[in-house]
């Protein structure tokens, strides 16, 4: 029996099936944000308020002619978009978000000391991938769009796995699950009996929420962060010469981590799954993820793009900074209680 | 160029298809990572044969060709048109009509300052900024719509005057709608003064100086930002524009930002105009008579007008027929390229588009014909009776064949 539930569990629920619908979800919420920030309707024609619109995207790039240039280094640029979808994906398996033989458990289907590690280590692997995607496609924006994506990591990826550190301390553990589960329990504890430092906990956990929302902004190309693709100035970059069944892996790629970035950032700092009984751990996730995701879109759609050396220097004079002081204050807060 | 040089230097083109060109143009930039180094602009892909196209249609049917050699200066070409045309045949055309063409000219000026203002956000990623803009350029669009019919080929002018009146109960409504414009420019002042990530992309970036720039000839707004104070409709006065008042918008920046706040500024100057000329309005006909079929004098005769991307200059001969014997169109963005050129060399490949949009280019207006023998790296011109030989012999020899 363990065996089917652990199939199950890997591929409709919580697993790969859900978690595609789900990104599809988000990429909805998010375009009606940005939608309705941006004082347009967003979509509406495919479904009830268009909800099914980023699925009859999917199935319109499906159907449309793959074009591999003649230039281009076949096997790399042909498995590039595989990985852009496959890695986040593989992410999201270790991620507590529902357990499926317990209505209220959120253990996920693997959880292992240390899988927090895994996990920045896939979503770091996500941009070689796409790095190597722009670069194999021997185009010149592609290749531009490449190692813009390349030098933007240096900026956002020392800040991204520091910030994660923080919370890793204070739980004394490198597995998600057992830090979700810290999160918890600290706030039973403090309901119970509050106090200073419980309070100071909170302060600073919510601080690097903060930054890394700003780190995920970059890690997802959003705006002020999109210069990896864009439009404007270098026709979509990495991306140029990605057509059909290659583009549809990517933006379902690209939807996968918009959920791994915002599963991350509720996990670590907001709590992740939990949350008060008796509502399951899922309703937590969906809620607690989707806030995320509007709140990403909202940046996302204040700003102008950043240049790609004024991101760098952004995020070294700012983000490092404030992810090192996020770290310290850790330490001392877990000296402290 | 040494070869370490040439081993790093790429050349990315942009254009004649890209998202950052509304209309086909190419530009060849040689970079080195991402500073470029140098530029070669390459102009004609759309030509269209205008100006020889007028010559074979009467007065009355190039009034509504000249409007279609762009769509957002639509206005200004016609207006600079019917000058011509009129001033060849001693036409003078009453105060009313000067003042309704001065209202709708500065009308057309609002709604393509605005769609720049969209336009040059887009180009640096503020696609917020870009939809809140046009938004509300619709109120200047639906405003000339209910004055001319149309939200953007006006054809307001008539030889003569103008086609439609403005009905004195319609102005306090019009009134209105310009209070909103004003309301709204102030809200982006703001915003473009301010918000930082813009001032990041802007400030700074696709500097021409004013030396260069009055060495290089720029015209429009694109001058005025590098602080030099030209602008036709005050230096030579046409239609209303000795009567009304107004200021000429200058900024020392040279920059992007400089363009915006320029551009910005002349907003408030044209609703301003706009506000004047609805309550100075003379009474009286709106446009002398003028038939169709009737030939025109001998003469010639060159006007300009302050088109909203700079000095549109337009040259007419007449030789005594119903039709021109010869039309010379030279648009704003054609005089703005060199200057362009030096704002474009030492900038970042990111800042390109802006750059690029910040002349406001209109290609289709700047397409020429020019000989290019590549191989003997000759440049020449034809005058029509060379150019009439080089056919006849070009069809002789069976070239057509």
């Amino acid at each position: 029996m363990a065996t089917i539930s652990d199939v199950v569990s890997l591929v409709v629920f919580p697993g790969a099936l859900f978690i595609i619908v789900y990104a599809l979800w988000c990429n909805w919420v998010s375009r009606k944000t940005v939608a309705r920030l941006q004082n347009r309707r967003g979509p509406l024609h495919t479904g009830p308020h268009g909800i099914l619109q980023p699925f009859a995207d999917i199935v319109k790039l499906l159907a449309k002619e793959d074009i591999t240039p003649a230039a281009a280094d076949r096997p790399v640029f042909n498995l590039a978009p595989v990985l852009i979808f496959a890695l986040p994906l593989a992410a999201i398996f270790l991620i507590p978000i529902q357990s499926i033989t317990s209505l209220f458990s959120y253990a996920p289907i693997a959880n292992f000391e240390g899988d927090l590690i895994v996990v920045l280590f896939l979503l770091s692997l996500v941009v070689l991938s796409v790095f190597l995607a722009g670069w194999s496609s021997c185009n010149l924006f592609g290749a531009v769009g490449a190692t813009r994506v390349a030098l933007a990591t240096l900026a956002y990826e020392i800040p991204l796995v520091l910030l994660a550190i923080g919370p890793a301390i204070l739980a004394g553990s490198l597995s998600i699950y057992n830090i979700v589960n810290w999160e918890a329990r600290s706030i039973t504890d403090f309901l119970a009996a509050p106090s200073v430092w419980g309070i100071a906990v909170a302060v600073v956990m919510l601080i690097g929420a903060a930054v890394y929302t700003l780190c995920l902004l970059a890690e997802l190309e959003l705006r002020p962060f999109d210069m990896a693709e864009a439009e404007t100035e270098i026709v979509h970059g990495w991306q140029v010469e990605y057509s059909g069944k290659k583009l549809a892996l990517l933006t379902l790629g690209r939807d996968v981590k918009i959920v791994l970035a915002s599963a991350l950032l509720t996990s670590l700092f907001l709590g992740g799954a939990a949350g008060p009984w008796p509502v399951p751990p899922i309703v937590w996730f969906v809620l607690k993820t989707t806030i995320c995701v509007m709140v990403l879109s909202n940046l996302s759609a204040a700003f102008a793009r950043f240049r790609i050396d004024q991101m760098v220097r952004w995020a070294w004079q700012y983000l490092a900074p404030l992810a090192v002081l996020q770290v310290m204050a850790m330490v001392a807060l877990s000296g402290v209680i | 160029m040494d070869v370490e040089a040439s081993d790093r230097e790429f050349t990315i083109p942009v254009g004649p298809q890209h998202p950052a060109l509304k209309e086909p143009a190419s530009f060849l930039f040689k970079v080195d990572g991402e500073v470029v180094v140098d530029v070669e602009p390459r102009l004609g892909y759309n030509h269209r044969g205008i100006e020889k196209a007028m010559e074979a249609r009467t007065y009355i049917q190039d009034l509504y060709l000249v409007e279609r050699i762009c769509g957002i200066c639509s206005n200004a070409h016609q207006t600079l048109y019917a000058m011509n045309v009129e001033e060849v045949a001693g036409i003078t055309i009453p105060p009313r009509a000067k003042y309704l063409r001065t209202f709708v000219h500065e009308l057309e000026r609002i709604h393509s300052h605005l769609l720049w203002v969209g336009v040059a956000a887009h180009e640096i990623g503020f696609d917020t900024l870009f939809y809140y803009v046009w938004r509300d350029r619709e109120v200047v669009l639906d405003l000339l719509e209910e004055i001319s019919g149309n939200r953007v080929n006006y054809a307001f002018n008539a030889i003569g005057g103008v086609r439609r009146d403005v009905p004195s109960e319609k102005i306090p409504k019009f009134q209105k709608a310009l209070d909103v414009l004003a309301e709204r420019t102030k809200y982006y002042h703001g915003i473009a003064a301010s918000e930082s990530t813009i001032l990041e992309r802007a400030s700074g970036v696709g500097y021409c100086s004013k030396a260069d720039m009055l060495r290089l000839c720029g015209v429009g707004p694109h001058a005025r930002a590098s602080g030099v104070a030209k602008d036709t409709r005050h230096d030579h006065p046409y239609l209303a524009y000795d009567e009304v008042p107004f200021n000429v918008i200058t900024n020392d920046g040279g920059d992007v930002l400089a363009n915006v706040l320029v551009r910005i500024g002349e907003l408030y100057e044209s609703v301003g105009i706009c506000k004047y000329v609805l309550d100075h309005l003379p009474d009286g006909p709106i446009r002398e008579k003028y038939s169709p079929l009737a030939k025109i004098p001998e003469g010639e005769a060159t006007n300009m007008v302050e088109a909203q991307r700079g000095e549109d200059i337009h040259y007419i001969l007449s030789k005594g027929d119903n039709k021109p014997y010869r039309y010379k169109i030279r648009a704003p963005t054609m005089a703005n390229i060199p200057s362009l050129m030096v704002k474009l060399k030492g900038g970042y490949i990111a800042d390109i588009p802006i750059v690029l949009a910040g002349i406001d280019p209109c290609f289709s207006c700047t397409d020429r014909m020019v000989f290019v023998d590549e191989s003997k790296d000759k440049v020449w011109d034809m005058n029509d009776e060379e150019l009439r030989r080089y056919g006849i012999r070009w069809y002789q020899n069976g070239n057509n064949k």
